[in-house]
């Protein structure tokens, strides 16, 4: 066994090969998120991304004491937003490391670009975390199958394609890895390890809010291994570590700063934390008064304190000593909660429930391989494998609850994946026993069965597992190989028929993973790798057109418009038009103030004369309106209209009604079928004014296939620009006439006004 | 080196040009002048000398004239206008009413008059400023207020006195009659009325009927008498009857339209028991921008604590606003005294309103009032508007506004080691000492042998302990 090649030793080969892959595995997973980068050019995708975008390039040019100190007074005007305070400064804080450190060795790379590929470089980190990940539960096998499955898995791509500048495309590399850490740790029992969990955890509550999964899955892991009986001192050194250093570090992050003493997200870490001492104390008053009955009586304690502090927490949080829940908590419970109480969480479209072909298309096979993972665990059931079990369900859950929760399914299916695939290949590929003699090989049959789990001896053994399992295939106790041996008597009959089902499993199963890897690629390649800042679009003869109405529209303001000019958008707009067209905003991506994106929904909302006066009052200068009719771009403002107003109804009730704004049969129409409230909004108006001359007399409105309206007057409002496909259509807030007239007097006594501004 | 003394020369005798033929108006001299005929202005010599005599450059034409334009490129020509041809259907070659609009918005002053025989332009163009002549033919009649003109009686011939009481516009002479009579002088008035809109903050009717004026359509005998005054159902009458009202727009122009273009005839100049030459001159005056000119002439806020402006302000921060107001009388600019400038910090709503004080100075020859104000920010960031918004009836407005952006504090700038804190100090204080102290207790403290090997027997047990209850499961 032992035969050196390049003098190595076989110990070593197998190292060298794990490198390798794992070296292949990075890149593949970097390289299958470059198309973007390829197709169209290094840009940043997206509406958030622009916001951590254009906050690096602050970092970059300010310094961090001016970045944690940033007050921005041009989003949000007139409120402003305290940058610093409010944001996960994680990712600006890598990239500005990464650009610094690159510029340190001379290497001038452009901030844009470190930003670009920063989420690629990740996904890279990931796989490798991933595997450090599977070899912690399972085996190295295991591992390098999970981290290829996740290098590729469209579900973790969707959020970490190059350009895709968000918190996620490091959050979940922190996700996997603090995880990894924490096995370590409760394997190990090391406080050195708990404290290092502790800052791959405040690295992860600095780069995503999602941090919170960590926070309680690990208190829940702490938990059910309590309920289990399975308390250890290592579990105890582990927690303790970790709570502790944990939530003072992630204290340090402005935008967390006390919630974890007084939020119901943080409380279910605290009442553990509570717990295991209680535990632990209760064990060393075992080991002064031994018992048989005391296992007992702790196990009533555990459960009979589990309800008195969930009682309390319910009774704290009634009476308002902890903060209830936020309202994307209790979406994740309640689908339908969104939409009746917070329009504004279910307006978003990544927060709405899953449909069932998501799973599939963004996990592939990986969808069904983890039950298989979850029930080889069930086989095993450590520690590890109780974390990993919870893990999956709960994430599952939320998966199916909200369509962005799909990314933090995607690691825990891989990892599962990965065991599942590493367990069947452990027996098929093993073609060492049929070779031997027939009692082995009806051995390797059932070289499945595992260590028993609820041995004390597995739980406390710190071998790694591929160890055990070589131990346990001789241990398995045979069972219906006798019957068999009288069908074949010749050994090579024998070695045969024990071979074929062999290669035909791996055959199937090798058939699905390359149809997996074409369909990630297939599916990064057709749906994740367009940046929704640039369109593109095929003529029929196939050859690609670029549609960058974006930016052109975003260029025009940032060249047209005075620099303090305050543009009003709904509120997708707001990073892109800060970071792109660098003007003051109203309202943006960063929803925290439902009045005023209600104020500026009921603007959109109102007659031309209300919108005007409340415009006027907000002192915005312009209005941009993205409209899809001319295209055929269905994610238009007409189109998420609805939730503009559901929005508004929301906050002003009086005056706003959703039904005004469907016609007398019901209808969402638009045009002259539409009903009075419709037609005389703002959004409308700036919709469609003069397109129906660019449509021609038997023009209709390409997106909701209906006819244009027959004519659209606009008095306070003029059109300064309109994009080459008229998506983005940007509007001026007239100034108050100088005689103190109103617009519609002033319009009817000047005239039409286009006649004398023909240019051409 | 040639080209540059040139330049220098050039702009000293432009500096010396622009000193020596300064215009009394605070905006600039030249006046067009639209008569119907040139001959007619002959009937207007007392006020367009009076006009010249204070520095105007007049450009006198016809009406019918139709090289007349007020704009090359863009470029006013002109910046004040007169029209005194009521008939005219269309100024100059083709003028309208939206020119003249946008002569205005422009900056350009206008006065206008008009007589009973007004054309369609004149009342396109009053409507612009909430102006509404009434129908063609009509006359501004009292029955009671009236002045005889050469020994006839014609009840058109309005003494109006009812002038309101804006001195920014009217001289002090006119409202309080000046220095030996108590009543002032009534104002002769002959033409069509207008009403106006009362709730136009823009408008000012400077001179309305009397309770006993009301407009209405006539019929003249030989003697002058009226015979018969046909009136609407609903009769323009009393205060309501507009006769001459000013406008003055948001950017500053100034509007003036009278009802009767007699008002600025000579007859009536000339007659003394009338008060007209003061009037038009006031009103020509404040038209034309020479008097209740106020203007900003500087503004600066700052630290109190530094005295600079800084790039943003911390809440709480105290400042100092100031604001520099003069107004311009009498061919100077004076400074502005009042004491009812106030200064604002608005985010949506106004936070702060308060009123500015004067600062006193002692040079007389300063053309300036400062205002100042100490201000303490509001305990709330965001962007806030620094606003002086002053609008007082007759004055130019004052409308100054700075964005400003108030930070909240720096991570390190709020105040640490709280009086109220110090239990909590000393808590943490008291628990590290107990944990060194319980450490050093514990490595310190050697087990008693008996104690140790008692605890070593135990161990084993508890391991095979374990071991059989597993087996049994």
């Amino acid at each position: 066994m032992a035969q050196k090649v390049l003098g190595l030793t076989a110990v070593d080969q197998t190292s060298l090969l794990r490198i390798a892959i794992l070296g292949l595995i990075s890149i593949v997973a970097v390289g299958s998120r470059l198309y973007s980068v390829i197709r169209f050019e290094s840009v940043i995708h997206e509406f958030d991304p622009w916001f951590n975008y254009r906050t690096t390039r602050y970092l970059v040019d300010n310094g961090f004491d001016k970045f944690w100190n940033w007050f921005d007074e041009t989003a949000w005007y007139p409120l402003g937003r305290v940058v610093g305070g409010t944001l996960y400064p994680g990712i600006m804080v890598t990239s500005a490391t990464i650009y610094n450190a690159l510029h340190a060795l001379n290497i001038p790379v452009d901030i844009r670009n470190v930003c670009v590929f920063l989420a690629p470089m990740f996904s890279a980190l990931t796989a490798i975390a991933t595997y450090h990940l599977g070899k912690e539960v399972k085996n190295a096998t295991a591992g390098l199958l999970a981290a290829a499955f996740v290098g590729v898995a469209p579900g973790y791509i969707s959020r970490s394609v190059a350009g895709s500048y968000d918190n996620e495309g490091i959050a979940i590399f922190l996700l996997v890895f603090t995880f990894f850490l924490w096995l370590r740790s409760v394997r190990l029992g090391s406080a050195l390890y708990g404290a290092l969990t502790a800052i791959s955890y405040f690295y992860m509550v600095s780069a995503w809010g999602g941090y919170v999964f960590i926070i309680n899955l690990i208190p829940l892991h702490v938990f059910a291994l309590l309920a289990m009986g399975r308390y250890s001192n290592r579990l105890y050194v582990a927690y303790s570590t970790f709570y502790v250093i944990g939530t003072l570090a992630s204290m340090q992050i402005p935008f967390v700063g006390f919630q974890p003493t007084f939020t119901s997200e943080h409380m279910a870490a605290l009442g553990t934390f509570g717990l295991i001492q209680l535990v632990a104390f209760a064990n060393f008053v075992r080991t002064l008064i031994p018992s048989d009955q005391f296992r007992i009586l702790i196990r009533g304690a555990i459960l009979g304190l589990f309800v008195i502090g969930f009682g309390g927490l319910v009774v704290l949080t009634m009476s308002g000593v902890i903060a209830p829940w936020t309202g994307r908590f209790y979406s994740l419970w309640d689908t339908g909660y969104a939409k009746i109480h917070i329009p504004i969480i279910a307006s978003v479209s990544e927060h709405q429930p899953t449909a069932w072909p998501n799973f599939f298309f963004d996990l592939n096979m990986l969808i069904w391989l983890l039950p298989a993972g979850i029930y080889f665990s069930f086989r095993e059931l450590s520690d590890h494998h109780v974390f990993l079990i919870l893990y999956s369900l709960f994430a599952a859950y939320f998966a199916g609850v909200m369509v962005r929760l799909i990314l933090t399914l995607t690691p825990i299916v891989c990892v599962m994946a990965g065991i599942a695939v590493a367990n069947v290949f452990e027996v098929y590929l093993d073609f060492r026993n049929t070779r031997a003699s027939d009692n082995t090989a009806n051995n390797a049959t059932n070289a499945k069965s595992f260590v028993n789990p609820k041995s004390e001896k597995r739980v406390s053994n710190n071998t790694a597992d591929s160890e055990l399992i070589s131990s346990s295939a001789s241990a398995g106790e045979p069972k219906g190989g006798q019957q068999q041996v009288s069908f074949f008597e010749k050994p090579s009959f024998k070695s045969f028929y024990a071979a074929l089902p062999k290669f035909v499993v791996i055959a199937n199963l090798l058939y699905f993973l390359c149809m997996f890897q074409w369909h990630c690629s297939w599916i990064t390649s057709s749906a994740y790798s367009s940046p929704s800042v640039v369109l593109a679009s095929r003529s029929p003869d196939g050859s690609q057109h670029i549609i960058d109405d974006f930016r052109e529209a975003y260029y025009w303001l940032r060249m047209n418009t005075k620099t303090d000019a305050k543009v009003l958008s709904w509120w997708d707009y707001g990073y892109q038009l800060a970071g792109m067209a660098d003007r003051t905003t109203l309202v943006d991506n960063n929803t925290w103030n439902n009045t005023h994106i209600a104020t500026v929904g009921k603007i959109l909302a109102s007659d031309e004369d209300t919108a005007y006066d409340l415009a006027r009052r907000h002192d915005v200068d312009y209005i941009l309106v993205i409209f899809g009719s001319l295209l055929g771009y269905a994610g238009d403002d007409i189109n998420k209209f609805l939730w503009m107003i559901r929005i508004a109804q929301g906050v002003y009730p009086d005056g706003f009604k959703e039904e005004d704004f469907y016609n007398s049969s019901g209808e969402y129409a638009i045009g002259d079928t539409a009903s009075p409230a419709m037609r005389n909004s703002l959004m409308h108006k700036l919709c469609y004014y003069r397109f129906a001359e660019m449509m021609g007399p038997r023009g209709f409105d390409r997106v909701r296939k209906q006819k244009l309206p027959s004519s659209v007057t606009l008095d306070n409002f003029e059109e300064a620009f309109t994009s080459e496909n008229w998506m983005v259509r940007i509007y001026k807030v007239k100034d108050l006439d100088n005689l103190g007239r109103n617009h519609h007097t002033v319009s009817a006594f000047e005239g039409p006004r286009h006649t004398k501004n023909i240019m051409f | 080196m040639n080209l540059l003394a040139l330049l220098g020369t050039l702009l000293l005798l432009s500096s010396v040009w622009i000193g020596t033929v300064e215009a009394k108006s605070s905006v600039g001299d030249r006046v067009l002048v639209l008569v119907p005929k040139l001959e007619s202005a002959k009937h207007y010599s007392r006020f367009l000398d009076s006009l010249k005599t204070r520095g105007f450059d007049l450009s006198l034409s016809a009406a019918s004239n139709t090289s007349v334009s007020l704009q090359i490129d863009g470029e006013r020509l002109f910046d004040h206008a007169i029209l005194l041809a009521p008939a005219a259907k269309k100024m100059g070659g083709g003028l309208t009413p939206q020119d003249f609009v946008r002569f205005v918005n422009d900056g350009g002053n206008l006065l206008v008059a008009v007589s009973s025989e007004l054309s369609d332009f004149h009342r396109k163009l009053g409507k612009q400023f909430g102006i509404d002549f009434e129908p063609r033919g009509s006359w501004a009649i009292d029955h009671s207020e009236f002045a005889e003109q050469n020994n006839q009686t014609d009840h058109r011939l309005i003494a109006a006195t009812n002038l309101a009481k804006v001195p920014a516009v009217l001289s002090p002479e006119i409202l309080t009659g000046g220095s030996g009579t108590n009543a002032s002088l009534p104002v002769f008035y002959k033409g069509i009325a207008h009403r106006y809109q009362a709730k136009n903050p823009l408008l000012i009717p400077l001179l309305v009927g009397s309770t006993t004026t009301y407009s209405g359509k006539t019929e003249v005998d030989k003697d002058g008498n009226i015979r018969s005054a046909a009136v609407d159902d609903m009769p323009l009458s009393g205060k309501s009857v507009g006769l001459v009202s000013v406008f003055q727009t948001r950017n500053n122009a100034r509007v003036a339209f009278s009802g009767s273009t007699a008002l600025f005839s000579d007859p009536l100049f000339k007659r003394t028991e009338s008060g007209n030459a003061p009037f038009v001159e006031s009103i020509s005056k404040w038209v034309f921008q020479e008097k209740s000119v106020l203007r900003e002439s500087n503004h600066r806020h700052y630290l109190l604590s530094t005295g600079e402006q800084p790039d943003h302000y911390l809440i709480t921060n105290d400042m100092v606003y100031e604001i520099d107001l003069s107004v311009y009388n009498n061919d100077k600019w004076h400074p502005y005294k009042a004491d009812d400038v106030q200064f604002e910090a608005i985010m949506l709503d106004p936070y702060i309103r308060v009123t500015l004080n004067r600062t006193q100075t002692s040079d007389s020859s300063a053309t300036a009032a400062t205002y100042h104000g100490h201000i303490r920010l509001p305990d709330r960031y965001g962007t806030f508007t620094f606003r002086v918004n002053y609008k007082r009836t007759g004055y130019s407005n004052v409308d100054v506004q700075d964005t400003v952006a108030i930070w909240p504090l720096r991570h390190d700038g709020y105040p640490r080691f709280l009086t109220a804190a110090y239990p909590y100090y000393t808590g943490s204080l008291v628990m590290v000492l107990g944990f060194l102290a319980l450490s050093a207790v514990w490595l310190w403290n050697a087990e008693p042998a008996a104690l140790k090997e008692s605890k070593d027997m135990q161990k084993p047990r508890d391991d095979e302990k374990k071991k059989t209850k597993s087996k049994s499961k």
